[in-house]
């Protein structure tokens, strides 16, 4: 039996659903989906972005502090988005330093070799430590290695100087369906060597759900991010859940203190470069004044208790808890905290992480995981496939699969990231203004980066700024004079 | 007859060997042409490189912790494990056990045993009311090192506990019931003849255990990298991060002649010490 009530709420609700209907179908930006509900013609959700077309519109705070549709330009292409290339039967390896991506990838290779029938890609994967330390000695004796991948800067050149590039530049995949201003990296003199592939967001992930319950607003200086700290562990937890023991992860946030620690980014680049090659020593007043903040961040108690023992393991775990506020490596971390705890999807936002007083010069961090590459060493046929594989990773279905299946953004266009809360979320970062990882210029890593970072990060554990400043410098010269 | 075993050895030890002879005295990135350096590398290790120094004394005491504590363990644990009975062999069993890990999983472990937060050793401190000793154990530069080198010797003493118990079990069981005859104490058997007859057997444990602690990798790697601050680079990290991370394959290789001229002298300094006499005139 039907009451009349019950028969009125049923109306009500066929009602709300065709009225929202109407209302997604007629606002203007309903071209790239209509799968959350705050898609309206107002923007009311931070970090909402359409996300599925070269130039997409994102919700973001503008200069006044109001919401506003920011229109991001993620493309810049001559033309329409061309198909992959088709590959001829053979069987080539593809060498990679993400296990966590094995899946993903066998996935999208599995239909690449269907479309090419009687072509095969293997994976090889490293462990990233081993890639950088093993890779090139590997792949560089190792002709089926068709299609590698490097990291921007120290071992993109590695590979470059020693001739294992193929120059892609010609071909139609790069320059329609890639990201123009993401080419950067894999570009020399004017020639593309790859097609840096993952992007990333090296901009501290901050819990939105923990924010909004105890009204805590995102610092957007120097003074505010310190002031936070006090804050947030007054409250009993933990601001800042640094992985200051595990050095990779720890050293992500080292970007945020570069972005805006010079007045312009060629100062900052010859700057980094000085240190890089022995010309300039940690103890400059530049790179002691970047230590200090490491220390006031640790005197103001941003980091948890024995930083110094604090590592990779734990940290995600305590930010997807709920026992720190901010998990600051960057998007590539999302994917773990959702791991860790499912219930965290959706509640996480990316911070700009603003260490001057001033008006910033960047708001936030962006990089490429890896760069995928031809081996100009493997026969033409292995690099016809290896072109041809690059291509269909280079199509907008593919790109999303890897996107969704990894949890990160990608550097192709029409790249549609509805199916992924988490990445549409963190979208917002694209409309603001972003350095390229500056950590990934110190191209000495061992002789220069690791040390240099391992002495931030004693003393954003507490060991005194000048001894370790100088002793770390008189390691770097010598170690660079050897 | 011996051609074979000669021709096996100079192809897969000695010449590997005189390889890294060479390429010690080259300057070489692995990319570009080597360049002949002659003794450069050697002069700079001895004269301008602070921290390999730092890291030469490191090893050294890592080695005198490990090589005292694991000898003396395996050979207590090995007296009481002498017997072949079932208990005995289940109990050898159970302390060979950690040997058979793999050397990244017994350093997750005990860095999560290690953990200045929530890790066991901490929280087993706290809760008999001895706080001071909860400390930052691998994230601390005074502490570190010791910290790897104990787990260190809970990884590798069941496996010197094999050894010693096949040396003792070849000491003749009469010297025992002899020196029972005549009221020798359980101390005094152990002093007198145990020690003595086990020295040979001592030896290969503290020669074997002395090399173990040299080439020491995985555990400092996956437990700490080396650091903080280099407070736990032993010599085979250092080479590793000079040759894998810096890209300098012949100042490693100079390293690594340091670690066999090392390792050369210690192991005499062993054998002197312990005046071993295998009889060979």
């Amino acid at each position: 039996m039907t009451t009349k009530g019950m028969k009125s709420l049923s109306a009500r609700r066929l009602g709300a659903v065709a009225t929202i209907a109407f209302a997604l179908v007629a606002t203007s930006i309903t071209t790239g989906f209509a799968a959350d509900p705050s898609f309206g013609k107002a923007c009311t959700t931070e970090g909402v972005s359409t996300g599925t077309s070269s130039t997409s519109l994102i919700c973001s705070v503008n200069s006044a502090g109001k919401l506003t549709w920011t229109n991001v330009r993620l493309g810049q292409s001559t033309g329409s988005p061309v198909a992959a290339l088709k590959a001829s039967p053979g069987t080539i390896e593809f060498h990679h330093f993400r296990p966590e991506d094995k899946a993903v990838f066998a996935s999208i290779i599995a239909k690449f070799e269907a479309a090419n029938p009687g072509t095969h890609v293997n994976q090889v994967i490293m462990s990233s430590n081993d890639y950088t330390n093993l890779g090139y000695a590997k792949i560089s004796v190792n002709p089926k290695a068709a299609v590698f991948v490097t990291v921007r800067g120290g071992q993109f050149d590695q590979f470059y100087n020693g001739g294992m590039m193929r120059d892609i530049s010609s071909d139609r995949f790069v320059r329609q369906n890639v990201i123009q201003s993401a080419l950067t990296p894999a570009t020399v003199g004017g020639k593309i060597y790859g097609v840096p592939y993952q992007s990333l967001f090296n901009d501290p992930l901050y819990n939105t759900e923990m924010f909004a319950a105890h009204k805590w607003t995102v610092p957007t200086n120097w003074t505010q991010l310190l002031s936070f700290c006090k804050t947030v562990k007054a409250a009993g937890i933990i601001p800042f859940a640094w992985p200051a023991a595990t050095r990779g992860n720890a050293g992500q946030i080292m970007n945020s203190f570069l972005m805006n620690s010079a007045p312009d980014v060629a100062t900052l680049t010859s700057r980094i470069q000085a240190i890089d090659t022995g010309k300039a020593d940690l103890t400059s007043d530049w790179f002691t004044a970047i230590a200090n903040k490491y220390k006031a961040m640790n005197d103001a108690g941003c980091f948890p208790a024995n930083v110094t023992g604090y590592n990779d393991t734990v940290a995600p775990a305590d930010f997807a808890n709920g026992k720190a506020a901010i998990y600051p490596t960057g998007t590539f971390g999302m994917s773990t905290v959702t791991n860790l705890n499912p219930a965290m999807k959706g509640k996480m936002k990316l911070m700009s992480m603003i260490t001057v007083d001033e008006k910033p010069l960047y708001q936030g961090i962006t990089n490429n995981t890896f760069i995928l590459s031809v081996n100009k060493k493997a026969t033409s046929r292995d690099q016809n496939i290896a072109r041809a594989f690059i291509s269909f990773l280079t199509t907008a279905a593919a790109a999303q699969e890897y996107a969704v299946g990894t949890s990160q953004h990608v550097s192709i266009i029409n790249v549609n990231y509805s199916a992924n809360i988490d990445l549409l979320n963190t979208s917002d970062i694209m409309g603001k203004k972003l350095l390229l990882a500056p950590r990934f210029l110190f191209n000495n890593v061992g002789t220069v980066r690791n040390p240099l970072e391992d002495a931030l990060i004693a003393i954003g554990g507490g060991a005194d700024v000048t001894k370790t400043l100088a002793d770390t410098s008189k390691t770097i010269k010598q170690s660079l004079g050897a | 007859m011996a051609f074979p075993a000669v021709a096996v050895y100079s192809f897969l030890y000695l010449y590997p060997a005189i390889q890294n002879l060479l390429y010690a005295t080259e300057r070489w990135d692995g990319v570009t042409k080597p360049e002949q350096v002659g003794f450069h590398n050697f002069a700079h290790l001895a004269t301008d490189d602070d921290l390999f120094m730092k890291i030469v004394g490191n090893n050294i005491r890592f080695t005198l912790i490990v090589v005292i504590f694991q000898t003396a363990f395996s050979l207590l644990f090995a007296t009481f494990l002498l017997k072949n009975t079932k208990t005995t062999i289940l109990l050898r069993v159970i302390y060979f056990f950690p040997t058979i890990l793999s050397s990244v999983s017994v350093g997750l472990i005990w860095t999560f045993l290690y953990n200045p937060n929530f890790g066991f050793i901490n929280a087993s401190f706290k809760a008999i009311g001895l706080d001071g000793l909860a400390l930052n154990w691998l994230g601390d530069t005074r502490y570190s090192l010791y910290a790897i080198a104990v787990t260190q010797v809970w990884f590798h003493t069941g496996q010197m506990v094999i050894i010693y118990v096949a040396g003792l079990q070849q000491i003749p069981a009469d010297l025992y019931e002899a020196a029972e005859v005549d009221g020798a104490s359980r101390w005094q058997q152990f002093k007198s003849i145990t020690w003595p007859m086990a020295l040979p057997t001592t030896a290969v444990v503290v020669a074997y255990t002395t090399i173990q602690s040299f080439r020491a990798f995985d555990l400092v790697y996956s437990m700490t990298q080396g650091g903080p601050l280099n407070s736990s680079d032993l010599i085979v990290t250092s080479i590793y991060n000079t040759a894998f991370a810096s890209f300098k394959y012949g100042y490693a290789s100079a390293q690594s002649v340091v670690l066999i001229l090392v390792v050369l002298f210690v192991t005499w300094l062993q054998r002197r010490t312990l005046r071993i006499d295998y009889g060979v005139k």
